[in-house]
């Protein structure tokens, strides 16, 4: 049966799977040190999600005012709400500088002061003085920084003559017995043909699940194919209980609406036409953490605030701004508005509710982005040959909760340290390690197995099912008896997949089967997630327990780590939290009540 | 001669009809592109009636709803569904444009959606867009400098940066490139809009310093002017950029620098 | 069909560094025809009934023949230019164009070449 498929061998010194802004980093950073690297990705280049990134990317260059490094890494432990490893997070807030700058040297078209720097909004929770002031320390190009960032990634990527395997669909990992990645095998959509790649280092940076929910700002390609690749190779996830609400995705569609237009002056109001956020935290108001105000928002409507027919969603307010200032640096949003919600932001308010917008779990690795994980009691155990960074992997800079405008900057950032990282430890064109034959073998027949599945369960329903779960017992907040529930419903979905029924038999652009492997993936971070979940009797961060309101440094300050097993058990472990620095140029900062 | 009619392989024939239930009041019929590679058979349009009482605003929403309610073998790209990533480009309705920012209510009566034209067709909705890509590449669309940067930024006007915007928005989703005449008869020659938009866009870079370069590299009968100001681009750009005036801009410096 | 690389066939033969004097002059006789025309449209109805002595006798102002050959000498000019960008719009294989291009500019030059001698004949006459 397998053997029925031809597989095309490619020897590459790396593999880079994905080519959002964390792959194309990583790919030419690689090229560009004499590497042989080869960057798959399932859509072209600049279709990956980073494109939708809007409000900006974080660094305290203090072009609108003094800002230090030190209160951008006191600001991301405090949004993390602890869970942050804090030499990463330092590593982070350091690198911040020169990577814009460096994006900047590469032809970012960034707004721009009146005296020609690079232009900085407020954004959530970012603070002067460790928590004192507003820090205006998110770089934008108006609202499309993550446009101007991805073309010129990719921009960047041609310039160094990258190579790429475009609409390519990563299958799975080649992983030996002694538990080392050896490449990947993946399929080209447009010809129909199966490749392996072997590789050195495989580095997974295919962004995070947002689709394993109803309604999500992510792209209908976030489907958290690296993580369920890492899965299905024997190796844990680790905080997938950590999942985004963004305050402002539009009501009914879910696209989102920037936390620049709160960083800008918008604000947010209920059925009274109450700026609530002015009781929830009295300081930072609506430019609190993002857990924070989707939290807010979320009692507010319960409560009976809520505006509209339903009264189910709230106002974001930006007409006060002005038709000036919205041109300016919100173009992006007023066109998103008008389309999607029929509004003119220049006139009256959009409606908007908390959408599924990040997940700050995902592939455990440290801050060169080696996967780490749990083994013999080593909890930075590298695993040889596998790399993850981005959306799909956990340094973990954004602990239980990712302040707005660090993942522009995780993803630049960590994609550079993993090209050092294989430069460092890498001999280009070196010699490769027997591809083990049984792993591709049982890669290519799950691939067999699924393409012709002749169950009785289409794909979009068995999707439509696991995202309704997902929205319904793992929302803004949770309990255990809700995510028990959930829990269940989720492993009928898992069994309705053994059933699952493909139509398309072709190899040329099947998408029925695409969407069925995606499927597979999203299926895989559900079930983890919602697991991982009911295991943490605690609130923390985007985590928030109403059966267990308050946090619990004692015993639960550390990461989780799930494992999925057959017939979808999940097996839990932790890794502590790194309670260090990088230096000793900053001191460790301990845990306090986190109020905005 | 350029091919005026279609060579009998491109022929589109009938396909199947997809009915919607009874009971169904507020029905829209949908006729779409097929082209299966693996049947060599000649394309064909298939009819989809859908509940539009059961369906997203766009004509996205109802291409999903068709592929995962009737027919999921039918093959289009699709990613952000909030037009910025330019994957959904596709003929609808006799314009070119993004199926996720294109409202079914826009179109009157029966929706017609082909692949973008003139481009080799993978299958169904799926064009090969390998050589507008190379084309892209082909303008070194980077920034080119001589002088080595600073520590800090690049210094940019606001004036300066304000000439960038209505270029940089591009997402190259080439609806302005296939809806151009010019284009179709001669795009193994001709750079076509998107990406000359994209070539002005680094020409006008304040802190780019290879202009002469780029210009150098555009000045050629095919490259720049078959842009005979049809202005289908301008018409057709999701994102309301102008294409067109962008070429003009080119022009203008060409004339500008003799 | 050839085994490129898609950038090898984008790229081609490289640009020419040419096309923007075609281009220009193109608009140049463009723009100088709009005056030259309107005056021709007139001028024509005011001889329009008069006889040749009287017609050769208008011609033979110099001014006059002078924009008249001009008038003729541009048209014909801008006619072989737009000829030009029809054919290479349209015009396959390669051969096929070069030839179409040669035999029009040919017909237009001689044509361009009798009127003007024409005009000189009827002015000097």
């Amino acid at each position: 049966m397998s053997n029925a498929y031809q597989l095309i061998e490619h020897n590459y010194d790396v593999v880079v799977v994905g080519a959002g802004g964390a792959g194309l980093r990583a790919t030419f950073g690689m090229a560009q040190k004499g590497l042989k690297t080869a960057c798959l990705t399932k859509v072209f280049p600049t279709r990956s999600h980073t494109v939708a990134a809007q409000g900006g990317m974080s660094a305290a260059l203090g072009n609108m005012g003094q800002d230090l490094w030190q209160w951008h890494m006191y600001d991301t432990v405090k949004g993390s709400d602890w869970l942050g490893d804090q030499d990463a997070i330092e590593y982070m807030c350091r690198e911040a500088m020169p990577a814009v700058i460096e994006l900047e040297h590469y032809g970012v078209p960034f707004s721009r002061t009146e005296e020609g720097k690079i232009y900085q909004r407020p954004f959530g929770g970012m603070t002067t003085n460790y928590g004192e002031g507003t820090a205006q320390r998110t770089c934008a190009a108006a609202d499309r920084t993550g446009h101007a960032i991805l073309h010129t990634l990719y921009q960047q990527a041609l310039r160094h003559n990258a190579e790429f395997f475009i609409e390519y669909f990563a299958l799975d990992l080649i992983m030996d017995d002694s538990g080392a990645c050896r490449g990947v095998i993946a399929w080209n959509l447009a010809e129909g043909t199966l490749h392996l790649f072997r590789a050195h280092q495989t580095v997974l940076a295919t962004g995070g699940y947002g689709r394993a929910y109803f309604s999500a700002t992510s792209a209908h390609t976030c489907t958290g194919d690296g993580n369920g690749m890492v899965l299905r190779a024997g190796l844990p996830l680790q905080d997938m209980e950590f999942t985004q609400f963004h305050p402002t995705g539009i009501y009914g569609s879910g696209c989102l609406m920037t936390e620049g237009c709160r960083g800008e002056g918008g604000y947010l109001t209920n059925s009274n036409g109450d700026r609530f956020m002015e009781r929830y935290a009295p300081n930072a108001k609506d430019l609190a953490s993002r857990d924070v105000v989707s939290r807010s928002m979320t009692i507010e409507i319960r409560e009976g605030r809520g505006v509209g027919e339903h009264k189910d969603h709230i106002y974001l307010h930006l007409e006060h701004l002005g038709a000036d200032v919205i041109n300016e640096r919100l173009p992006g949003i007023a066109e998103t508005a008008r389309i999607f919600a029929g509004v003119d932001v220049t006139k009256e308010p959009a409606p908007v509710l908390p959408t599924v917008h990040y997940n700050m779990g995902g592939i455990p690795t440290n801050y060169h982005g080696e996967v780490v994980i749990l083994k013999d009691g080593n909890p930075d155990y590298v695993i040889p040959g596998l790399m993850a960074i981005g959306e799909a992997a956990c340094v973990s800079v954004h602990g239980a909760n990712r302040l707005g405008s660090n993942s522009l900057l995780d993803i630049v950032v960590f994609g550079r340290a993993a090209a050092n990282r294989c430069a460092a430890s890498i001999k280009p064109n070196s010699a490769h390690s027997a591809t083990p034959q049984p792993a591709v073998d049982k890669i290519l027949a799950r691939f067999d197995g699924l393409r012709n599945a002749k169950g009785e369960n289409p794909t979009a329903g068995l999707r439509m099912r696991m995202q309704r779960t997902m929205q319904n017992h793992a929302a803004v907040f949770r309990t255990g008896d809700s995510m028990a529930e959930g829990i269940k419903l989720l492993e009928d979905v898992h069994d309705g997949f053994e059933h699952i029924a493909v139509s398309d038999r072709s190899l040329i652009w099947n998408s029925d089967l695409v969407e069925t492997l995606e499927l597979d993936n999203l299926l895989g971070c559900a079930m983890v997630s919602i697991k991982s979940a009911i295991n943490r009797p605690e609130s923390r961060g985007a985590h928030a327990r109403e059966d267990y309101p308050d946090r619990n440094d004692e015993g639960w300050m550390k990461h989780t780590l799930a494992w999925l097993g057959p017939n979808s058990a999940v097996t839990i472990d932790y890794r502590p939290v790194h309670t260090y620095t990088l230096t000793n140029e900053v001191d460790y900062i301990p845990p306090k009540k986190r109020t905005y | 001669m350029a091919q005026f009619n279609l060579p009998p392989n491109s022929i589109i024939g009938t396909g199947k009809t997809y009915y919607a239930g009874a009971g169904t009041k507020n029905v829209r019929r949908f006729q779409i592109y097929r082209w299966d590679p693996d049947t060599g058979e000649n394309p064909r349009m298939d009819a989809y009636e859908v509940d539009l009482a059961a369906c997203g605003p766009m004509i996205l929403d109802a291409l999903l709803k068709i592929k995962n309610e009737v027919d999921p073998g039918l093959a289009f790209r699709r990613s952000c569904r909030e037009g910025v990533c330019g994957s959904c480009a596709m003929n609808i309705d006799g314009t070119n444009t993004l199926a996720c920012t294109k409202a079914i209510d826009d179109v009157a009566g029966e929706v017609t959606i082909y692949p973008l034209p003139h481009q080799a067709v993978v299958k169904d909705l799926v064009p090969d867009l390998t050589h507008f890509y190379a084309q892209y590449a082909s303008i070194k669309p980077w920034l080119q400098s001589a002088t080595p940067p600073p520590e800090r930024e690049r210094l940019q006007s606001k004036e300066d940066r304000a000439k960038l915007d209505g270029l940089y928005e591009c997402i190259l989703c080439a609806c302005c490139s296939t809806s151009c005449p010019s284009y179709w008869w001669n795009s193994e020659r001709y750079l076509g809009p998107s990406v000359l938009l994209q070539a002005y866009r680094w020409i006008v870079d304040s802190r780019d310093e290879f202009t002469g370069e780029r210009l150098d590299d555009l000045e050629d009968p095919f490259r720049l002017y078959r842009c005979h100001t049809i202005m289908n681009c301008t018409k057709t750009c999701p994102k309301s950029l102008n294409p067109a005036k962008a070429i003009a801009e080119i022009k203008k410096l060409m004339v500008e620098r003799r | 069909m050839s085994i490129r690389t898609p950038l090898a066939r984008v790229r081609g033969l490289g640009a020419a560094k040419d096309g923007t004097h075609h281009w220009w002059l193109q608009r140049v006789t463009s723009v100088i025809m709009v005056p030259l025309i309107l005056w021709f449209v007139i001028s024509l109805l005011s001889v329009s009934r008069a006889d040749y002595a009287t017609f050769q006798l208008w011609l033979s102002n110099p001014i006059r023949a002078g924009l008249m050959a001009t008038l003729l000498v541009t048209a014909f000019y801008h006619a072989s230019l737009g000829m030009q960008v029809i054919y290479e719009d349209y015009v396959r294989p390669e051969g096929a164009k070069v030839a179409a291009l040669l035999a029009t500019q040919f017909v237009l030059f001689l044509l361009g070449a009798i009127s003007v001698i024409a005009v000189l004949k009827v002015a000097l006459a």
